[in-house]
């Protein structure tokens, strides 16, 4: 499914580090975790995707990496989120602006609404410009309208004094889209960004993103629901259920092999994947809301294959991919090279553990591989 | 400038220098304009800071240069001033010609001939005003087309909007040209009568006499039994002419009517002023932090709206009583401070909704995201969209203070005599409303009504301007009586 060559994982420093994040949002009813235990890594140059239902935790990922996660919402502790090693959790609004823009950039989901419809798209852009490169005046809208070159918007200088209503949605994401460069950031988180556009104009929308990426060598976290589109544009790829990552792997291996009874059952329900005349797959039920710690896993109740068990420990993530393939499950069918029992023990053991030292660290653990270090 | 023309951003200095003949004329106009009633604009000007600097405890700092500013306004030549077109004049002979009056014209004509040209002159300023914005959109503005454009549309379509504009207006212009307006200075006429002489023709004795303006109001009062009163549109003895009539005490009510309105329009707009500062600066900071910041303020605001408004201005007016913050425009400032910051929750209530909608609008969060900083997110991302809203409920608001200020002044603990106050008119005349002299409650009675349906009727207008979903939505004309109520 993917046409373009997938990138190297460079030894490098990864650009953003993000362990164990936990956000919850305290409501008058309830507690609502959003996210649970979430962690992965970006380096320059590559794009990780993040996909899964409306529901799953996507966005709020993206607004925690951002520090816009709004009262009633809060970032738990013991979450940490390292970006150029930098620890930002906990960081002052103050301190944040620093890393918003110059350092991480966002481009969201509905290009309608991130635009400010009585502002010219110059003018929105010009703004940026100014807060962090210092332009004014007309070296601003040149560089603004080289930056609608660079998106391809033809006629750009014209194009700057036209208000967002008056281009077409495709325009308007490339204009969103020119103002996240504005700022040059290492990082551009995209939250569902081809969301709200049709199907050609996506496509579009994608090439660019990877254009950029080439040219600017920028680290991308791709966030969407669709199948299709993480196919194109991810190098690696993370499920992600009712707050927590349930699989990851690259996206070659995980369209390949998937292994998680829900990466199986989310790809059984893309259509034009199966056999022609099989009726399309759907997984039952919708994304429960998960109100603390799991103690159990949570797709068990739409999961075609949960046994009892899933209702009493919560899996961990394993290994269980070839060799030389980082790709790993939570669920309690593997590891599936050892006995039920022997497996069930393992995720037994870091839930016990995870409950001993307070909260979730039940990450990967095969005896056999370093924890998280290459991930 | 329109259409193919504007392939290139230039910035507004640019784009007049490149075409500057139109605004060029505009400004000429326009400084020709304002040039002609100079001397009436420094004057209302060096009379406000004069009214603050009087009461100011600590000595009478620059009072001489005050006095000597006030001299110079006064020399300042205006086309429409008493000076100009003079109104109070007297006959020499019994049915003899006018002397001292604008070409001997008899006064009230020479008076109406001032009014009527007063507001032909402010008509055409607005007209002036309008035209210019439409030179602006025809040869300067990049944009063919600009949300401003709609709201300005729908509010010309708006025929009840346009009837509380052309009543505030004529209220604003009241207030601003008091002295042109009025027949007779109010200093002279109801503040010191008795320092200032007239001369006036002495039917009985057959000659010019001279007289204390004072001693002239005392035998031209109405108090509605008998012969005793000067109704609408009538002379007294004296020659002076009355379009209101007068009051109990023989003191012109078109005068006081006029001086009356600038006390009730400064005490609103800086009331006003005060509110919505408050309600822009907490709805912006509450809509966008949220969380504690919102509880405290909703805290704090309910405590101060818990507070009952005319309690608190009847106790302020008593402890402040001799002090000289009640000495500033003979209590309008205390009258003002106290209603500013007593009414704000009541506006920020209205904005908050508003101002919590715009937050959660994705651009808010772009802005964010690229690291704007929240005062700047703020103002430019969320402030637009409540600023309409705040100009409705402040409108609506500005209608309440008003008939809070006239009915204080009606309970006799508001602006002190000799101030000008509508309310005090309507308390000094109501024991004649069913008397012959009943004009004098009455017209300042329809006045405040006049003007606060008026305020009501413009944030209709410009609320439905704004948001036109709005259109044919259910009249807010009861948040000016609740308004009201509360004062």
């Amino acid at each position: 499914m993917s046409q373009q060559p997938r990138r190297q994982r460079t030894a490098s420093e990864p650009v953003l580090s993000v362990e164990n994040l936990r956000t919850e949002f305290h409501t008058d009813k309830e507690v609502i975790r959003a996210i649970d235990d979430v962690s992965f890594d970006v380096h320059p140059g590559e794009t990780v995707g993040i996909v899964g239902e409306s529901g799953s935790g996507k966005s709020v990922t993206a607004r925690s990496i951002m520090g816009l996660v709004d009262d009633p919402g809060r970032i738990l502790d013991g979450s940490s989120i390292r970006f150029r090693g930098e620890e930002l959790v906990g960081k002052t609004e103050d301190e944040y602006r620093d890393v918003r823009g110059d350092g991480i950039a966002m481009v969201f989901q509905d290009p309608l609404s991130s635009l400010n419809p009585v502002y010219t798209v110059g003018n929105q852009i010009k703004e940026a410009l100014k807060l962090h490169q210092g332009l004014t005046g007309k070296a601003a809208t040149d560089r603004a309208a080289e930056l609608l070159k660079a998106v391809s918007i033809p006629d750009a200088r014209r194009r700057l004094t036209e208000y967002p209503h008056q281009f077409s949605g495709g325009m308007r994401q490339r204009a969103v889209i020119a103002m996240a460069l504005a700022c040059d950031p290492d990082l551009l988180i995209c939250d569902e960004p081809t969301t709200a556009l049709d199907v050609t104009i996506q496509a579009q929308i994608l090439e660019l993103l990877n254009d950029i990426q080439d040219a600017e060598d920028l680290a991308i976290v791709f966030i969407t629901h669709d199948m299709g589109v993480i196919a194109q544009v991810a190098d690696r790829v993370n499920v992600m259920y009712a707050g927590e990552f349930v699989e990851k792997a690259p996206v070659e291996e995980l369209f390949a092999n998937p292994r998680h009874p829900y990466t199986q059952s989310l790809l059984e329900s893309i259509p034009g994947r199966g056999d022609a005349d099989e009726r399309l797959q759907s997984i039952e039920g919708d994304v429960p809301t998960p109100h603390g710690a799991a103690t159990y896993c949570r797709f068990a109740p739409r999961c075609p294959k949960a046994f009892d068990e899933c209702d009493a420990i919560h899996p961990a993530h394993v290994d269980v991919g070839e060799e030389d393939v980082e790709h790993t499950a939570a669920c309690l069918l593997y590891p599936d090279d050892l006995p039920q029992e022997e497996a069930l023990a393992i995720h037994q053991e870091h839930q016990t553990e995870a409950e001993r030292t307070g909260d979730g660290d039940a990450q990967l653990v095969d005896e056999n591989t370093p924890p998280e270090e290459e991930q | 400038m329109t259409g193919t023309e504007h392939a290139v951003h230039r910035s507004l200095r640019t784009r007049i220098r490149e075409n500057q003949r139109p605004a060029a004329v505009w400004v000429a106009v326009l400084l020709a304009l304002v040039a002609l009633e100079a001397g009436a604009l420094v004057d209302l000007t060096v009379v406000l800071v004069q009214g603050m600097v009087k009461a100011w405890p600590f000595g009478n700092p620059g009072m001489a240069g005050i006095e000597s500013a006030k001299a110079a306004a006064e020399a300042i030549p205006t086309l429409l001033s008493r000076e100009t077109i003079p109104n109070q004049g007297w006959r020499t002979s019994a049915n003899g010609p006018w002397t001292n009056t604008f070409l001997g014209l008899e006064p009230m004509v020479a008076w109406l001939l001032r009014f009527a040209l007063t507001y032909a002159y402010v008509g055409v300023l607005i007209g002036w005003f309008l035209y210019g914005y439409r030179l602006y959109r025809e040869h300067y503005r990049q944009a063919d087309w600009t949300p401003t454009d709609d709201v300005v549309r729908r509010f010309r379509s708006h025929s009840w909007g346009k009837f509380g504009f052309v009543v505030v207006v004529v209220f604003v212009v009241m207030a601003v040209f008091a002295p042109t307006l009025s027949p007779a200075l109010a200093e002279e006429n109801i503040e010191n009568p008795y320092s200032y002489e007239m001369q006036y023709f002495d039917e009985e004795t057959g000659s010019v006499e001279t007289v204390f303006v004072g001693q002239a109001n005392s035998q031209s009062t109405s108090q509605g039994a008998g012969d005793d009163n000067i109704g609408l549109w009538q002379y007294d003895d004296f020659g002076r002419f009355h379009p209101f009539g007068t009051m109990p005490n023989g003191k012109d009510l078109f005068t006081f009517m006029m001086y009356g309105a600038r006390v009730s329009l400064f005490i609103g707009l800086l009331s006003m002023g005060i509110m919505g500062a408050f309600a822009t600066v907490f709805a912006m900071t509450t809509a966008y932090y949220k969380g504690l910041v919102d509880l405290a303020v909703v805290i704090v605001g309910d405590s101060v709206m818990s507070i009952p408004q005319l309690l608190l201005l009847i106790l302020a007016m008593a402890v402040f009583n001799g002090h000289w913050l009640e000495g500033i425009y003979n209590g309008g400032l205390l009258i003002a401070l106290v209603f500013g910051l007593s009414g704000w929750p009541g506006l920020w209530r209205a904005v908050r909704g508003p101002a919590f909608q715009v937050s959660t609008e994705e651009w808010v969060d772009a802005a964010r995201s690229f690291g704007q900083r929240p005062s700047a997110t703020m103002r430019k991302h969320m402030l637009p969209y409540v600023v309409g809203y705040l100009l409705v409920y402040a409108s609506m608001t500005l209608g309440g203070v008003i008939i809070g200020t006239a009915a204080l002044s009606f309970l006799g603990i508001g602006i002190d005599a000799p101030t000008p106050e509508w309310g005090r008119a309507v308390s000094l005349g109501q024991p004649f409303i069913a008397t012959q002299s009943w004009h004098i409650a009455m017209i300042p009675g329809l006045l405040v009504v006049a003007v606060v349906t008026a305020f009501n009727a413009l944030g209709d207008g410009i609320r439905d301007a704004i948001d036109p979903q709005s259109e044919g939505g259910e009249s807010e004309t009861t948040a000016a009586a609740a308004g009201g109520g509360g004062g």
